[in-house]
């Protein structure tokens, strides 16, 4: 500062003083919550991989074969038969000739082709659009219902909270696999649309998102912060909607990701079982219950879903931690610098 | 200084340095610090917030953590301990140095029984095994103050109060006949009339023991009652030491001189005489009342059972006019701000807001009321949502009450910066990248918003520090006069009410014990409970402190 | 204590009644029963469905069938259950008892090791938090995780059942492998000891040249076919455990440790003798009282012996008891490894929970049931392990950073005493809440495996039962396995209280 009456803080006697100086000096901008976290997810190394991982996936999925009336770029369609090449063998090499492979090629069929000749590679990305959009809108759904549930029975406890703990009890005595069958089932003997899956799935998996929500609203509503919205004539949504539920965005968001790789799974499962995505629609979990004993003759009709599926989960996974270390750093994965310069200075 | 070198001391530190390694960069914590305790002497080492008083006691017990680099010597008798092996380093806590922490309600092992956690220490060092270790740990108990100590020892952490579980840690802190004790605020989480009670015990035990203890506080009246010299550090300087009376009497730094110039003091009291019944409280007849309470009943709701926190307290504020309640924790001190805040309903009896009765108003005319009540609280880590910025949080009020437009909020929270001096510029920061004080100066301004005509502050400074808390109240006394509201200010501090109320209620186990003038009720108080608070409460200049000790350990007896 | 336990059972049972009448209505509308025969160009097709509305009750209103259900399933609680028929007019009570059997088996084994083996990954990763090892830990977990349990079967099926029995015909392992396993081994030993850099290249150099060596050492005796170990080995490592626990804990000097321990070991060397002919065809009663009483005297004797350090020579005793009594048992499976070969030269099995019509004794059909129980628990227990890995080691470390670590720290406790006295059992309680969670989701999980793995368990009962629209045999399942999670929820809220003195006291 150019004011020479200012003394440097080093001079000043007071605490008081000492925090004011320091307070008119500070130049660099200021930077809220959000900015912080996101300043600190962009470092998290495993989490950038998961998330260009991701965007890449979907990109491939739905601009390959298109989505719905949109055409793709691909041209075999994940429905028409055709005559089986080479015993149905992908196509695609990414073995470099120098290393003693056949040079990086795409060829006919990357993926290879099923028993009646379909192209994999298409009925692969078809099953991978599927468990995107599901993922996807089951982790909405769940998110935002487990999201206001949880914020309402942390706020006003009672007979809201009690429906919600007896709800997390019911699923201690039905298992979600079990439950979820269930209404797969009805869901695929009503309409069989992904969607109405999707939407029924999500019906059943937003327990455990509420029961994290309420917990940090328990705990926030005793901040003083709250109470005084409250003492100054708040309307109740405000304090939920401004106060409460902005705060709690750490954990809706982690576990939102989490959401979205269980319902993936879970899907998956369903599909497997028979009680989730239905013939003629296709699924990755679909595909690899066609062809689990493929597994000898065929293998890559066994492998390539079940990659996919490992690769969506585990990105969305990592995606989540990151996101947890960005929010919280307290119990972060990766050490911070300090733990370097210790290693550093013994040598 | 060089006399003492050849000196037996328990403790001494020789040009000690703390730096840790953070993310953004080096902080310095301790620039160069050398101090020494004998045995049997207490020193304090005195500072606030960001002194390095707390790193260097626990740099002493080797307990910092890994990104801290230290230099400089640290002894334990003759052992230095910076840079000593890990496995000798814990072969001398608890036998050569021991501690004993702020926090007695997270200090002990919640599941094990107090009998392990005394007897570990006992069996580790290999002074006791077994049976023998148990009558040794009973035999420690019993010398702390706890009653029925066999069955007591039996017994989890959680059964017992706060004043015992400090007494349970300083009984470890003893078991194992340190050479220096270590005291970290060892009573600042702690009742008045409990940390009079532990103060005794400590300096009982120092002399029967012969321990150097190294007493780490920011409270001046502790050290004037505890200490024989004194520390004083400064942003990781000791900027002064001496015997108590030079410090605190003759302080020479300027540093010195202004903290002790911002601790609140009690006038000259009248403990043991009894004086007159103090005349009612209206004493002035054109008073403009703004709240009035009226035999208030205010219940908690435990699990369907209710607990009654405050039972019939009534009192009145005028225009213009401070009211302290004060009290000890568990008190219903605070639970009376709530019920005037609306945060918790109003069980019996009646609350008037300027005329208006609390809890029998509609919720619409509850939100008109609301809008004339400003309000501070304790903490000012958790009193702003961290998610808005500092101009939101301020301006808060106006959008719940659709007061005024953008621009003319933006305008409201400038002049309210400027009031409570701060920066313009800080409109745009956020809470976190605002000190305490500074935080709860923005409470003051977001309480002032709507220009309220009662000013609710429920502790407003004991969560800062000692200078810190004179500007704020400074700040909060020139406003007030301002502004002329009323204002309802709850506190455990006696010095501060003392300064800043013009009537007092003293509070206990929800009950009114003595209200009246701050004139009569703190300063010749009449009934036994405020006595002895008003004695319990230490006073920063050792010579009046020793005549207050007597006093309170006179009131104490006849308890 | 009892209030609190008779307080949730109450409220577990509540829940029990609601959830069975919310399935019920669920799985009767989740479908028509009658489809398939509606489709089907039987003659006699107006029969077989006047017959299966009689034994499904598809004439009566649904809470007349649910109060049905209820009523016969509520005689259950005096041992009558009345469970319905099921599609085809069979009784589900008969259906229950071995389908039942097998899962909960499955299950049970499968949470024990996931918990005992997951919460010693979370403390270890906890402690060594950002070394390589929590790294590799981490990722392994987020793997465990992200992998579709079914697929995860398949592969394990594929690897571990059918190309190790067609190794088992004529064990080989070649020269390069070895080597590479013992690499591979040593870096992950090296990782597990940590230490210094010194120390951890020496347990690198050793474990990588033994590991090796062992290996061809094990060909060249045939071991994979034709294993043994007898009582020498036995008595070598008992007493180089009682001598290395005594070391490690109090240190060999403490002769009242130490004695105790080496009385036990000189124990299991005359037990080894004295039950040979007995171990060679026990049964299973004779097994469960030997390891009772393996652990039992042993700790009798360190109790007596110990003195004041009674309790540290009761627990090290024990744990040289238990240690020889099993060593004893694997030698015995051993012995009957190259007979169980005989009748069964595929041993892996991937269809089943057990082999039909097995011809042997016990250790035949003890080692069949291992055999068709291992992929599955494996399979189970590694994705269980993940989260209780995960849970604790986030407890851990929220626990390491409280106040009573640091005062403990104070007492110059050793780092593991802290760890484990302190830290861990309060790190353990909120394990236990999650504990209930999981269990509900291996049951979930099993009916994949089960599919997989073609037991006829009640997985299967589940997935048939709802395929064919048939209330009953999906309720048998949800009773049996309902009841079990109420239990173990039970289980799970008496661990709970027993950690924490807060709830107790």
């Amino acid at each position: 500062m150019s004011n020479t009456n200012d003394k440097m803080p080093e001079q000043l006697t007071s605490i008081a003083e000492v925090e004011d100086a320091r307070l008119a000096r500070q130049e660099e901008k200021s930077k809220s919550q959000g900015r912080i976290v996101f300043e600190r997810f962009i470092k998290h190394k495993p989490a950038m991989i998961s998330s260009a991982v991701l965007v890449i996936i979907t990109v491939v999925a739905f601009t390959s074969i298109g989505y719905g009336p949109l055409p793709g770029w691909w041209d075999k369609s994940y429905l028409a038969a055709g005559q089986v090449v080479d015993g149905g063998r992908p196509t695609m090499s990414l073995w470099p000739t120098w290393l003693g492979g056949s040079g990086f090629a795409i060829g006919e069929h990357p993926f290879g082709q099923d028993s009646i000749g379909k192209d994999y590679f298409a009925l692969v990305m078809n099953g991978t659009q599927k468990s995107i959009i599901i993922g996807v809108v089951v982790g909405l759904v769940a998110t935002f219902i487990g999201a206001v549930i949880g914020a309402v029975a942390g706020y006003f406890r009672g007979w809201v909270d009690e429906i919600l703990m007896r709800m997390t009890d019911l699923f201690i005595v039905i298992p979600l696999l079990v439950l979820a069958a269930v209404l797969g089932q009805m869901a695929g003997a009503s309409s069989g649309s992904i969607i109405t899956l999707a939407l029924v799935l999500g019906l059943v998996t937003w327990t455990g998102l509420a029961r994290l929500v309420r917990g940090e609203v328990l705990s926030l509503r005793e901040r003083e912060y709250v109470a005084a919205a409250q003492a100054m004539g708040s309307r109740t949504g405000r304090v939920i909607f401004k106060h409460l539920l902005p705060n709690t965005i750490g954990v809706i968001v982690v576990n939102a990701t989490f959401a979205i790789a269980g319902a993936i799974l879970l899907e998956s499962s369903l599909s497997f079982l028979g009680f989730g995505v239905q013939p003629p629609e296709s699924s990755l979990g679909l595909l690899i219950s066609q062809y689990q004993n493929a597994f000898t003759s065929r293998p890559w009709l066994f492998w390539w879903p079940g990659m996919i599926i490992v690769a969506i989960a585990l990105s969305v996974n990592f995606l989540g931690d990151g996101l947890r270390d960005a929010f919280d750093p307290r119990q972060s994965s990766r050490p911070r610098r300090r733990k370097l310069s210790l290693l550093n200075r013994k040598g | 200084m060089s006399t003492e070198a050849t000196e037996n001391f328990a403790l001494s530190f020789q040009d000690l340095k703390v730096t840790f390694e953070t993310e953004a960069r080096d902080v310095q914590a301790v620039k160069g610090l050398s101090l020494q305790v004998r045995p049997g002497e207490v020193v304090a080492l005195v500072g606030e917030s960001g002194s390095g008083k707390s790193v260097t006691s626990t740099a002493a017990m080797g307990l910092l953590p890994g990104n801290a680099n230290i230099t400089g010597e640290a002894r334990v008798g003759n052992v230095n301990v910076v840079g000593l092996d890990k496995g000798k380093m814990r072969k001398m806590r608890a036998t050569d140095i021991a501690m004993v922490f702020q926090e007695p309600m997270t200090a002990l092992n919640p599941v094990l029984t107090v009998e392990r956690q005394l007897t570990e220490a006992l069996e580790l060092h290999g002074i006791a095994y077994g049976k023998e270790a148990t009558a040794r740990a009973v035999e420690l108990l019993t010398m702390v103050g706890i009653p029925q100590p066999e069955k007591r020892i039996k017994q989890y952490p959680h059964q017992f109060s706060g004043g015992q579980r400090q007494r349970i840690v300083i009984a470890m802190a003893i078991s194992c006949d340190p050479k220096v004790i270590i005291a970290d605020e060892p009573t600042t989480a702690l009742d008045v009339t409990v940390q009079a009670e532990i103060l005794d015990l400590m300096r009982e035990l120092k002399d029967r023991l012969n321990t150097g203890i190294l007493l780490i506080t920011h409270n001046m009246g502790v050290v004037a009652d505890m200490a024989d010299r004194v520390a004083v550090m400064f942003q990781g300087n000791l900027v002064e030491t001496g015997t108590v009376e030079q410090v605190l009497l003759k302080p020479e730094h300027e540093y010195t001189q202004r903290l002790l110039a911002a601790v609140p003091k009690l006038e000259q009291v009248a403990l043991t005489t009894t004086g007159l019944a103090h005349d009612s409280m209206t004493a002035a007849k054109d008073r403009e009342l703004v709240l009035t309470a009226k035999d208030l009943v205010l219940e908690y709701d435990m699990r369907g059972t209710k607990y009654r926190a405050v039972e019939g307290v009534s009192f009145d504020i005028a225009k213009g006019e401070v009211l302290g309640i004060v009290g000890e924790s568990g008190s219903g001190k605070s639970t009376v701000a709530k019920a005037v805040l609306g945060l918790l309903p109003v069980a019996e009896g009646s609350l008037l807001v300027k005329g208006n009765n609390l809890p029998k108003l509609s919720p619409r005319e509850a939100r008109e009321v609301r809008k004339t009540i400003g309000v501070i609280f304790q903490d000012p880590a958790a009193s702003l949502n961290p998610r808005f910025p500092i101009g939101d949080c301020i301006t808060e009020p106006m959008v719940v009450h659709k007061v005024g437009n953008k621009a003319s909020r933006t305008k409201r929270a400038q002049e309210l910066l400027d009031a409570v001096k701060l920066p313009r510029n800080v409109i745009n920061r956020y809470p976190h990248e605002l000190s305490g004080g500074q935080r709860q100066r923005i409470c003051i301004a977001r309480a002032l918003t709507l220009s309220p005509e009662l000013l609710i502050a429920d502790e407003p400074t004991s969560a800062l520090d000692v200078s810190v808390q004179a500007v704020v109240l400074e700040m909060l006394q020139d406003l007030q006069r301002d502004f002329n509201f009323a204002c309802l200010f709850v506190s455990h501090d006696l010095a501060v009410v003392d300064m800043l109320a013009d009537s007092v209620v003293v509070m206990q186990n929800g009950k009114s014990v003595e209200q009246g003038r701050v004139k009569d009720v703190l300063h010749a108080p009449q009934h036994d409970y405020t006595r002895r608070l008003l004695a319990a409460a230490p006073v920063p200049d050792p010579h009046q402190q020793a005549v207050r000790r007597d006093a309170w350990r006179i009131l104490n007896s006849q308890k | 204590m009892l209030k609190f336990i008779l307080k949730r059972l109450g409220s577990a049972l509540g829940v029990l009644l609601a959830a069975s009448l919310l399935l019920y209505v669920l799985v009767i509308n989740s479908g028509d029963p009658l489809a398939d025969l509606r489709e089907s160009n039987a003659d006699n097709r107006e029969y077989l469905m006047e017959q299966r509305i009689g034994y499904m009750e598809l004439d009566q209103p649904w809470y007349a069938r649910y109060w049905g259900w209820l009523s016969g399933a509520s005689k259950c609680l005096i041992g009558q259950c009345d469970l319905g028929r099921n599609i085809n007019g069979i009784e589900v009570s008969g259906l229950l008892a071995n389908a039942a059997a097998s899962t909960l088996r499955l299950v049970l084994l499968a949470t024990i090791i996931a918990a005992i083996l997951g919460i010693a990954i979370g403390v270890l990763t906890a402690v060594r938090q950002y070394s390589g090892l929590d790294y590799i830990v981490t990722f392994l977990t987020f793997l465990f995780f992200s992998l579709p349990v079914f697929w995860a079967a398949v592969l394990l099926k594929n690897y571990m059942a059918i190309e190790f029995n067609d190794w088992l015909v004529a064990p080989d392992i070649s020269l390069t492998t070895s080597i590479v396993i013992g690499v591979v081994a040593g870096l992950v030993m090296q990782m597990l000891l940590a230490g210094s850099l010194k120390r951890r290249a020496l347990t690198f150099v050793v474990t990588a040249a033994f590991v090796p060596l062992m290996l061809q050492y094990s060909l060249w005796l045939n071991f994979y076919r034709y294993p043994q170990m007898g009582p020498a080995v036995i008595v070598v490592l008992t007493a180089l455990l009682a001598l290395s626990v005594t070391a490690m804990s109090v240190g060999l000097k403490e002769r009242r440790v130490l004695v105790p321990a080496l009385i036990t070991v000189v124990l299991v060397l005359g037990m080894y003798y004295a039950t040979f002919n007995l171990m060679l065809d026990p049964n299973a009663w004779i097994l469960v009282v030997g390891l009772i009483l393996a652990v039992g005297i042993p700790a009798v004797i360190g109790k007596l012996m110990g003195g004041r350090l009674s309790k540290m020579a009761m627990g090290l005793a024990a744990v040289v008891g238990f240690t020889g009594a099993s060593l004893t048992l694997i030698d015995h499976l051993f012995r009957a490894w190259p007979g169980f070969l005989q009748i069964k030269s595929r041993p892996i099995s991937t269809i089943g929970s057990s082999t039909p019509n097995l011809q042997g004794g016990f250790w035949d059909h003890f080692l069949d049931n291992a055999t068709q129980l291992l992929l599955p628990t494996i399979l189970l227990a590694i994705i269980s392990l993940a989260s209780y890995s995960r849970y604790t080691r986030s407890s851990m470390l929220e626990v390491q950073q409280q106040d009573y670590i640091r005062t403990a720290r104070s007492k110059g406790l050793a780092e593991r005493t802290v760890i484990f006295r302190h830290a861990f059992r309060n790190a353990l309680i909120p394990i236990a809440t999650i504990a209930a969670f999981d269990f509900a989701g291996l049951i979930g999980g099993a009916v994949i495996t089960e599919t997989v793995f073609g037991w006829k368990g009640m997985g299967e009962m589940f997935t048939t039962g709802l395929n064919n629209v048939d209330p009953n045999p999906v309720m048998a399942f949800f009773l049996v396995t309902g009841s079990a999670a109420i239990l173990f929820n039970l289980l799970a809220d008496i661990v709970y209280a027993l950690l924490d003195p807060r709830i107790r006291v």
